[in-house]
């Protein structure tokens, strides 16, 4: 049975902007506002566009987000005629195989995937935004102006313009032209990085881009121009929302802020679910001392101490006469009687002794950032962690 | 697989709980904020690597069937085997609607029971909040080369239950009944057996020849005055029986003591239950939460002290909550103050409601009430 749009999330990179997080996992894999991992959002929004067949293109560390995808269960992905597919890079008969060299490139070595099921349509996403979309409504508009390539964009300032890549639009409505990060934006249409391709249109494009040795095989650089150039028609769907895209340690956690802030984005909404694989923990405990304002907290947390601003993932530990501000601490993270956290990001089971201080207000300055503690790690007792500071796993502190 | 297959009885509620059960059985009640009481038992079994189990239900099951599904979360959904719902067949005609006792209900599937491939059954009451090591019970099973061996407490939890006296061995020699307390000279039963399967049967049908339908006081009776013998295992931890709104309340609020929950909730025998898509639980700015348990996808702005929350409950500013168990979807509005209630599911509040309870006797607001 052809189906009418399949989704191929692009989930290979290394996010090597987030440093210490990304050591050992895929950035899709980084957990994110308490309950959730990155890749729960593009998975759950295709879920609950109608969308059931997902390929999740992986390449970088692919060994837990593998796992954490498993069957596809916890986004109903386990479906018969189709389902959640995980996409490594392989050796074709008689060649010698190769890495996925460009966001292109990793579609391209997957065609064999996309025509199993024979697709009108494929919905190329990314594995590092925060959002909730309905691809149904976007489906729609493509196929309604017959697009060749219908691209999600975004309204953006001005002056942010200049980070994106911007779409110009003519007075048909259609896309006219596509400028990575101008200098001076004609138009505040930024695209999301999604895009709906007619897999006929896309599947030729692919093919030249393939063969153009000087093409670095990616979907805003080449394929996406190149299309513009050939007179392809390109639709500009413009989606109204919550949008952000968590590459850096900055933006994940001014994300994770947005969380605490359900007119940003309500995940509190049923009728849109994200979903999450989690083990079953008790609810959490706040004890006798427990102070938590204006934060999430989530299963099988045990909270003694002060906690505000602050976004908990399941089975965290804050200890007795502890503060944690401004800060967001990932699975298992413990942060010991007496301790300090603030203005930080505290990596799974991390484990923060007491006395210790992580973090530092902001003071004004361009060398403030948050503080950053990978996973696995001992912060030891009495140890001072400045602002902007990046411990990786492994190292002594 | 092991030769050991789980039957849980999950057909009963006790009248002493009221309300709580109106529209379901003890086995399905909620428990410490996201658990249903049967989930103790389902994961005892499942983290004994027993992944084929009956439960014996009788009416009042839908509220069960909707937990239960396919058992997936028990990883009891497989492909041979698995978990199997047990509502009654094989009754007779002038059958009055109840079971009068657990043999009646065992019975009522002699025909599944007969069919079970393994030689073994472990029998489970759906009303008891213990994690029970069932590998641990069944290595003392097959070490004590009886056919029988009962599960004991080291404690007697609220409410009335059997006792076992021992000999010097450890055997049961003789069973009291009904006893409300303590004593040193015997050990509280839980309820839970491991028990050879063609033992069971004999026992079926000789109560059945009889007219007899009680498990304890007819069929274990029986079973020791011909001289059988039985073995004794005694759980280490908490164990506490939901057979009351006294007990069920006590049992909630045993879980607000972190030592307590320690040796119910073990990382190494995890409690499973059915998982639902949820979001953290936020706090607001004046909001404050002591000694309490609160499950994800609540919304908490007022005050909380010594609760027990479940999911989906929005607690608004100004509302101040005491020694309280809210179930699943509650909205406490503003002014409210509420001490020693029990809030069964879907219940909104006007604005300023004041209720009291006392601990031995909290206010049960029944489910879906509208005030």
């Amino acid at each position: 049975m052809a189906k009418k749009c399949i989704a191929m999330l692009l989930a290979g990179g290394q996010g090597s902007r987030l440093y210490a997080l990304t050591q050992n996992v895929a950035k899709p894999n980084v957990p994110f506002g308490g309950k959730y991992r990155i890749i729960d959002f593009p998975l759950s929004n295709c879920a609950n566009s109608g969308i059931d067949t997902v390929g999740v293109l992986t390449q970088y560390r692919p060994q837990r987000l593998n796992s954490y995808i498993g069957n596809g269960q916890p986004w109903d992905l386990d479906v018969a005629d189709g389902g959640v597919y995980i996409l490594p890079p392989y050796q074709s008969a008689g060649e010698k195989g190769s890495w996925f060299s460009g966001t292109a490139n990793a579609i391209y070595q997957n065609m064999g995937f996309i025509e199993s099921y024979n697709p009108e349509n494929v919905l190329i996403l990314s594995g590092d935004h925060i959002y909730k979309m309905d691809y149904a409504k976007m489906l729609k508009e493509h196929i309604e102006h017959d697009a060749a390539c219908t691209i999600s964009v975004l309204q953006v300032s001005m002056e942010e313009a200049t980070r994106f890549g911007i779409m110009n639009v003519g007075e048909d409505g259609y896309v006219s032209e596509f400028e990575e990060k101008p200098a001076h934006p004609k138009s505040d249409l930024a695209s999301m990085g999604i895009y709906i391709f007619n897999w006929q249109k896309l599947r030729s494009y692919l093919i030249a881009d393939e063969n153009d040795p000087n093409s670095s095989k990616d979907f805003g650089k080449n394929v996406i121009p190149a299309m513009l150039a050939a007179g392809e028609k390109l639709w500009p769907y413009r989606f109204e929302g919550y949008w952000r895209d968590v590459g850096t340690i900055t933006s994940l956690w001014d994300a994770n802020m947005d969380m605490l802030s359900t007119t940003l984005i309500n995940l509190y909404d049923p009728s849109w679910p994200i979903g999450s694989r989690s083990p079953v923990y008790p609810p959490h405990y706040t004890g006798e001392d427990a102070k938590i304002v204006h934060s999430i907290v989530t299963e099988g947390c045990e909270i003694y101490g002060h906690v505000e601003n602050s976004v908990l993932s399941p089975n965290v530990k804050v200890g007795k006469d502890s503060t944690v501000f401004y800060s967001v601490l990932m699975p298992g993270a413990v942060i010991e009687d007496g301790a300090v956290v603030e203005y930080a990001i505290i990596g799974e089971n991390t484990v923060v002794k007491s006395g210790a201080h992580v973090g530092a207000p902001p003071d004004g300055t361009d060398a403030w950032g948050v503080a950053t503690c990978g996973p696995d790690i001992e912060i030891r007792s009495g140890a001072q962690v400045p602002a902007a500071a990046m411990i990786y796993t492994g190292e002594e502190v | 697989m092991r030769d050991y297959h789980g039957i849980i009885l999950a057909y009963s509620a006790s009248p002493e709980l009221r309300e709580l059960v109106s529209a379901r059985t003890t086995a399905s009640l909620p428990f410490c904020g996201r658990y249903r009481v049967i989930d103790f038992s389902l994961s005892s079994l499942r983290n004994a690597g027993i992944f084929d189990v009956g439960v014996i239900m009788q009416k009042d099951y839908q509220s069960l069937l909707n937990h239960l599904g396919s058992g997936k979360p028990w990883d009891m959904s497989r492909r041979v085997g698995g978990l199997q719902i047990l509502p009654p067949f094989g009754l007779p005609g002038n059958h009055s609607g109840q079971y009068s006792g657990t043999i009646e209900a065992l019975n009522a599937v002699s025909a599944y029971i007969k069919d079970i491939p393994q030689n073994n059954i472990v029998l489970m009451n759906a009303d008891i909040c213990a994690n029970i090591d069932i590998d641990a019970a069944i290595a003392q099973f097959e070490g004590s080369n009886e056919p029988v061996t009962a599960i004991c407490a080291e404690y007697a939890s609220v409410g009335p239950h059997n006792r076992y006296v021992l000999d010097e061995q450890g055997k049961a020699v003789k069973i009291i009944f009904d006893r409300e307390s303590d004593d040193p000279d015997s050990l509280p039963s839980l309820g839970g057996y491991i028990i050879r399967k063609d033992v069971l049967l004999s026992y079926m049908d000789k109560c059945k020849a009889s007219n007899v339908y009680r498990f304890h006081k007819d069929a274990i009776s029986m079973y020791l005055n011909d001289g059988g013998k039985m073995n004794i295992y005694i759980h280490k931890g908490y164990s506490s029986t939901i057979s009351s709104v006294e007990a069920y309340y006590r049992s909630n609020m045993d879980m607000l003591n972190p030592e307590t929950r320690k040796t119910l909730f073990i990382p190494d025998r995890p409690v499973r239950t059915k998982c639902h898509e949820e979001v953290s639980t936020y706090y607001g700015e004046n909001a404050v939460s002591r000694w309490s348990l609160v499950a994800d996808n609540c919304i908490i702005e007022g005050e909380i002290e010594n609760c027990v929350v479940f999911s989906g409950v929005r607690i608004a500013p100004g509302a101040k909550l005491k020694n309280c168990i809210v179930m699943h979807n509650c909205t406490i509005p503003e002014g409210c103050a509420l001490d020693c209630v029990i809030v069964d599911k879907n219940v909104s509040f006007p604005e300023g409601t004041v209720l009291t309870g006392t601990p031995s006797l909290p206010v049960v607001v029944p489910k879906n009430f509208v005030i």
